[in-house]
């Protein structure tokens, strides 16, 4: 499965310098602005930017409860320049098994008096969520919701 | 563009639930009534129905009464839908990634000297 099947990556330049960036994506109160589309209301639960640190977002429609958006764990933080996270580890390297497993690869570069900011982003491929087809529901809520859930997922 | 993505929010939103991840599980092996899938679950039948209706309007299942009887269904063109899962989730990352650039210059511009 070649990686192009599996793999994403969004370019674009920002303008506002890399530390300005950066903030918008450190502070947990910036963060909750920007990382679910309104009106879907994000949560920072964590957001412990150190590798091994925990990245916990919830999100909730109208007056309902919070539920679970994405649960993750840093692997790689360098200030104002570089941010790796992942969903298959959980706070302090943790295993776990997400509806969506991926690793996002975060990078912010001086570009002039702006930021070129890169999220790229790698998923399972193709032939994996083959293999649990064919498993099928073993584990009582199974594959077709792992699809599902990978198809609607919204990041994690 | 972000209109154009909502629904991905709120089927992901809709799965988030486990009574509405059990009821998928169910459904995809095959249609059933209402009275069957809430029975496993210890809730009234107005609450079980607000799940359904959710599950419902995010197109994730389908449903028709016949008689007195209301069966749902898995909504298959969704499911098959899940091939295109990149192409949405580089559409969710791209909308993602203008959000942040549209708060950053929208907000944070002319902040550097508290940006520590």
């Amino acid at each position: 499965m070649p990686a192009e099947r599996s793999e994403l990556t969004i370019a674009r330049f920002i303008n506002a310098p890399p530390a300005i960036v950066w903030k918008a994506w450190s502070t947990p109160e910036h963060l909750a602005k920007w990382w679910i589309p309104a009106p879907i209301e994000c949560k920072v639960v964590k957001l412990d930017l150190h590798p091994g640190g925990a990245f916990e977002t919830r999100m909730r429609e109208g007056d309902g409860d919070f539920q679970p958006h994405l649960s993750a764990c840093f692997l790689e933080v360098v200030l104002e320049a570089r941010l790796v996270f992942t969903t298959v580890l959980t706070e302090g390297w943790q295993p776990a098994e997400p509806w969506l497993a991926l690793t996002a690869i975060i990078t912010f570069e001086a570009e002039g008096s702006g930021t070129r900011y890169a999220a790229r982003v790698l998923h399972k491929n193709a032939e994996d969520s083959r293999k649990h087809e064919d498993m099928g529901f073993h584990d009582g809520w199974g594959t077709t919701i792992d699809q599902l859930a990978a198809f609607v997922a919204r990041l994690p | 563009m972000e209109n154009y993505y909502a629904p991905l929010d709120a089927a992901f939103h809709a799965l988030a639930d486990p009574t509405r991840r059990a009821v998928v599980s169910r459904l995809t092996k095959g249609p059933a009534p209402v009275k069957e899938l809430a029975e496993p679950f210890a809730m009234g039948l107005p609450s079980f129905m607000k799940h359904l209706r959710v599950l419902e309007n995010d197109g994730l299942i389908r449903s028709k009464k016949i008689g007195r009887v209301r069966t749902c269904w898995v909504n298959a063109e969704r499911l098959n839908a899940a091939e295109a899962w990149l192409s949405e989730q580089r559409a969710l990352w791209q909308a993602r990634t203008d959000r942040l650039a549209d708060y950053v210059e929208t907000h944070l511009s002319g902040s550097m000297d508290d940006a520590g």
